[in-house]
């Protein structure tokens, strides 16, 4: 698995994390109105430029995160190719491939790619805390939900250690096949499954009196390694935004673009 | 690390009426992000099956993965059960989706967040026209059901489902596993929290003393 915030120092990385995850959503949710294949992959074109020299995140890098995206993609492509009526293209028995499955299906699979590429951009130079951080800063998110997300962070990265001791322990007690190896069956992974949720029900109990001990919800609040938003930070969502808007403008000036009607 | 100890500390008795709506404990807050995180892990160990699966039936593996849909919706009605709060369960969706995001790395990014925001709200609906106090096995189903139901529009214009054939075949699939996974499991689990005695010190602890 790709970890977030793996590439440290780049364009991308130095902007601020708010303006950042706004400038994503406010992308994607754009996308989402957009179903014609050439538009998504005009985006497509610009966030793999903008992530690869902007982000200085490797090609590889990229479409090795992209390979999830990738499998949804051809998912959504041939459900719409088969399952979609309209003119035929080419019948074969059970098999129908229509003209509108094959538009609608490839603008829904560029779509997946390019808020992919977007995405990744994101989480690749994005550091999870001083996303929080900024969130708290930037966008005024409470001082109980910023720092209660920071503490579940740190037990996130200790659950894999608490799973694998739950597994070692219940191995122990557990039925062997003849060769001597343990059974896994999914019952115990729902046994396993309850364990790790009571361990850390009652471990984030004891985190929510320690931080609350420590005067968490106090005024007023200092923070260490501040994060402020910076003229260059909106300038950079300005320009991102802009050109997201220039090249759905310019598809509906060429009469390329269509929007969710395309689907009915 | 034990597991199987009994925490020492008391119920307590349950607390003025008088308190505000919408003044979370810091503890409550802890075990939305808790419930967040844990199936937040279990998920991405599940979604290893999970692509298997869909890879295994080939084209129409999307089909497949309808029937694990409730499981996704389950955070909501266990947090809703437990902390008993207007928007436990809107809240705790969208925590849980801000780790997978976030924390994880999770490949959908932020349009998760509404996805999120949806699912809660279907499943917080029935709990919350009951004032937060009937937890039966028909609320529960219900709050499956209308979570699974819900976010199934948003999820079918996502993906290009509407004005296909197989439309009403997905929305019924979806529909049984948001009753049986989303919903009548997360009963299963909540009541068998409840009897570990991990969760004696929240809302649902103070209910079972003060009947």
């Amino acid at each position: 698995m790709l970890g977030p915030g793996v590439v440290r120092d780049s364009a991308l990385a130095r902007r601020n994390p708010t303006v950042k995850l706004v400038v994503l959503f406010v992308a994607s949710v754009a996308l989402l109105f957009v179903l014609d294949p050439v538009t998504p992959a005009l985006i497509c074109a610009a966030g793999l430029i903008g992530v690869v020299v902007g982000g200085r995140v490797p090609v590889r890098t990229v479409l090795r995160a992209q390979l999830p995206f990738l499998v949804f993609a051809f998912g959504v492509f041939t459900v719409n190719v088969l399952s979609r009526p309209g003119t035929v293209l080419w019948q074969e028995g059970f098999i129908r491939i229509t003209v509108e499955g094959l538009v609608v299906g490839a603008a829904l699979a560029l779509r997946t790619l390019a808020i992919g590429i977007l995405a990744i951009g994101f989480v690749l130079t994005t550091d999870s805390l001083d996303l929080m951080t900024s969130l708290h800063q930037n966008a005024r998110l409470g001082a109980r939900p910023s720092y209660a997300l920071m503490a579940g962070y740190r037990l996130l990265q200790q659950l894999p250690e608490d799973w694998a001791a739950i597994g070692a322990a219940q191995s122990v007690r557990a039925p062997l096949r003849r060769d001597g190896t343990v059974r896994r069956t999914p019952a115990a992974f729902g046994r396993a499954a309850f364990a790790l949720l009571v361990l850390s029900i009652r471990r984030g109990e004891r985190m929510a009196q320690s931080l609350e001990s420590r005067g968490l919800g106090l005024a007023p609040r200092t923070v260490w390694h501040p994060i402020r938003v910076t003229p260059l930070d909106l300038v950079f969502g300005a320009t991102v935004l802009a050109t997201l808007a220039a090249v759905i403008t310019a598809a509906a000036l060429l009469g390329l673009l269509s929007g969710p009607a395309a689907l009915f | 690390m034990s597991i199987h100890t009994r925490p020492t500390s008391t119920p307590t008795t349950p607390g003025p009426r008088s308190r505000s709506l919408f003044a979370w404990q810091l503890k409550d807050i802890m075990l939305v992000v808790v419930l967040g995180a844990v199936f937040g892990f279990l998920y991405w160990a599940l979604v290893q099956g999970w692509i298997a699966l869909s890879v295994a039936t080939g084209p129409f593996g999307d089909l497949t993965q309808h029937v694990l849909l409730g499981g996704w919706l389950l955070v909501a009605p266990i947090a809703v059960a437990i902390i008993r709060r207007p928007f436990a369960g809107v809240i705790a969706e969208i925590i849980a989706s801000v780790i997978e995001v976030v924390f994880l790395g999770s490949a959908v990014g932020p349009l998760l967040f509404v996805a999120a925001a949806i699912q809660g709200a279907g499943s917080e609906l029935p709990f919350a026209l009951t004032r937060y106090r009937r937890f039966s096995w028909p609320v529960y189903a219900l709050s499956g059901l209308l979570g699974a139901g819900l976010v199934f529009f948003y999820s079918a214009f996502r993906s290009g489902w509407y004005g296909t054939d197989l439309f009403l075949v997905r929305l019924a699939i979806q529909l049984v596993s948001g009753v049986v996974l989303g919903g009548l499991l997360a009963k299963v689990i909540v009541d068998a929290l409840a009897r570990t005695g991990v969760v004696d010190n929240f809302a649902i602890g103070r209910a079972r003393v003060g009947a």
